[in-house]
């Protein structure tokens, strides 16, 4: 329990710092309104183009959106050297993750469910029946987004050319959180919307998989 | 036998493909070993 | 053993399995000589696998032990299996185009090896843009036992994903009901493309060992 203790301060810690400014959210906010415009240009977004490629290109800009916006995550104790004294004030390492990817999951999140409602008024489509399990959907995504973002932002934190290295190394990985959130995404926002719950385990398995990794591994990422 | 120049094609290409990668991985060790041998007489020098 | 000597005994391998794979092979009834891509192509993948399986290893064996050899050969591992996949990658679509009418289709398998490939691309990428020794071995080990956790996530993915397609016939992989002429072919071509795959690694092996040593080297001469 004394890792909860500890997730507890350090999540009410991101908050905090991330509230006061809301860098982070301001910017995320515009850069996926940038790109869900701009990819209104790439095809005829009638309703039913829509319903085809809406779910995909909503989700490509969460990611692309997600890999820019977990770049400070580690970076930002790197530049004030605050990582020891954050390594040295907690019982157990996994618990600054646990607290990082929190906060990130919390943040995507946000930035998702205030885009929704603008992404249904510009491709036409119907989400107010469907709202709390698009939710859903975006949760786990954002959870199987969150977990290898934070894991690494730490790594990328260590290396040349950090800005370029985190996309590269997080998209790859992510590809299947992209075809079963789009899919999941996809069969709510159909004609005759359904929740698929195979893409939501798949999803949560995603999630649970790679949570272990950063529990088994998270105190090497730590090192410096 | 149809599609034979295909067949070729494809055991050329893959055979190729570890030939040239073989010879980088050859060419970067020899370039090594250079570097060794000027940093060793480098260092017996300034001893 | 000199390592020209075991060059002139995998060059006579390898034109023993061409003869075996031309002439002593019968020639598949349905799709005609074009399947004898597959002995090549089918058996790259599955070195491609080994390889990528043994820079798991190292990855973990390093992050465990911090042996610089685990380092040594968990590099050399992922960039002989990335020549690997190139081969898989070249000649699957110079078997596809007269089978099947297209270069390339996103069907499971051939969509796994796309990414597989990316995803050690991004490893060795990530190799080259970490300046320290230590820090670099540590780092690139752990992403790359995420990327390595990742690749039955991704086939499974596709594979749900791509479900209503049509599952392209693969007549063939060394199992059973397999003529057992082919099946000769298809284990002595294997074996011959593991003893390309144990060269190429081990000169590789070489090479970084090498490396280390001049770094070492010119440590000692900045010192002086």
């Amino acid at each position: 329990m004394a890792v909860l203790a500890d997730t507890t301060v350090l999540l009410g810690k991101e908050l905090r710092t991330e509230f006061r400014s809301r860098e982070l959210l301001t910017t995320t906010v515009v850069f996926i309104l940038v790109v869900v415009v701009l990819f209104s240009f790439t095809f005829d977004p009638s309703a039913g183009e829509s319903r085809r490629f809406g779910p995909g290109l909503l989700w490509l800009s969460f990611l692309f959106a997600a890999s820019l916006m977990l770049q400070p995550c580690f970076l930002r104790e790197q530049n004030n050297d605050t990582l020891s004294a954050l390594r040295l004030s907690v019982r157990d390492p996994f618990s600054i993750f646990l607290a990082k990817l929190s906060a990130n999951t919390l943040f995507l999140l946000l930035t998702e469910v205030l885009m929704l409602p603008v992404f249904a008024i510009l491709y036409n489509v119907h989400i107010l029946g469907v709202f709390l399990q698009l939710v859903l959907v975006l949760f786990l995504g954002s959870l199987g987004v969150a977990i290898p973002g934070t894991a690494f932002s730490a790594i990328s934190a260590q290396a040349r050319m950090r800005e370029l290295m985190l996309p590269l190394l997080l998209l790859p990985l992510l590809t299947p959180v992209l075809i079963a959130s789009t899919e999941a995404t996809r069969a709510l926002l159909d004609a005759n919307p359904v929740l698929r719950a195979d893409w939501l385990g798949f999803l949560a398995g995603f999630d649970v998989v790679f949570l272990t990794a950063l529990w088994l591994f998270g105190e090497y990422l730590l090192e410096e | 036998m149809k599609n034979l120049d295909s067949v070729l094609a494809a055991y050329l290409a893959g055979w190729a493909i570890f030939f040239v990668y073989y010879i980088s991985v050859a060419q970067r060790l020899s370039t090594l070993r250079e570097e060794v041998e000027r940093l060793k007489a480098l260092l017996t020098k300034g001893r | 053993m000199k390592s020209s000597f075991k060059a002139a005994i995998l060059f006579v391998l390898i034109a023993v399995t061409g003869y075996l794979a031309f002439y002593y092979a019968p020639i598949e009834r349905s799709m005609g000589v074009i399947q004898k891509i597959f002995y090549l192509h089918i058996s790259c993948a599955f070195s491609a696998f080994v390889a990528f399986g043994t820079c798991f290893y190292a990855n973990l064996r390093y992050v465990f032990t911090r042996e610089a050899k685990s380092d040594w050969l968990g590099v050399s591992a992922a960039e002989v299996g990335l020549a690997f996949i190139t081969v898989v990658l070249v000649t699957g679509p110079i078997w596809a185009h007269p089978v099947w009418g297209i270069w390339w289709t996103w069907d499971a398998r051939l969509t796994l090896t796309f990414v597989l490939g990316l995803l050690y691309l991004s490893y060795l990428l990530l190799r080259s843009m970490i300046e320290e020794p230590d820090k670099r071995a540590l780092f690139s080990a752990l992403f790359g036992i995420f990327a390595f956790l990742d690749v039955p996530l991704v086939y499974f993915s596709i594979r749900w994903w791509r479900t209503q397609h049509p599952q392209p016939v693969i007549l063939g992989g060394p199992g059973s009901g397999l003529e057992p002429r082919m099946r000769v072919s298809y284990l002595l071509m294997w074996g011959a493309l593991t003893g390309v795959l144990i060269l190429l690694v081990s000169a590789r092996y070489r090479l970084e060992a090498l490396r280390a040593s001049v770094e070492d080297l010119r440590r000692e001469a900045e010192v002086r």
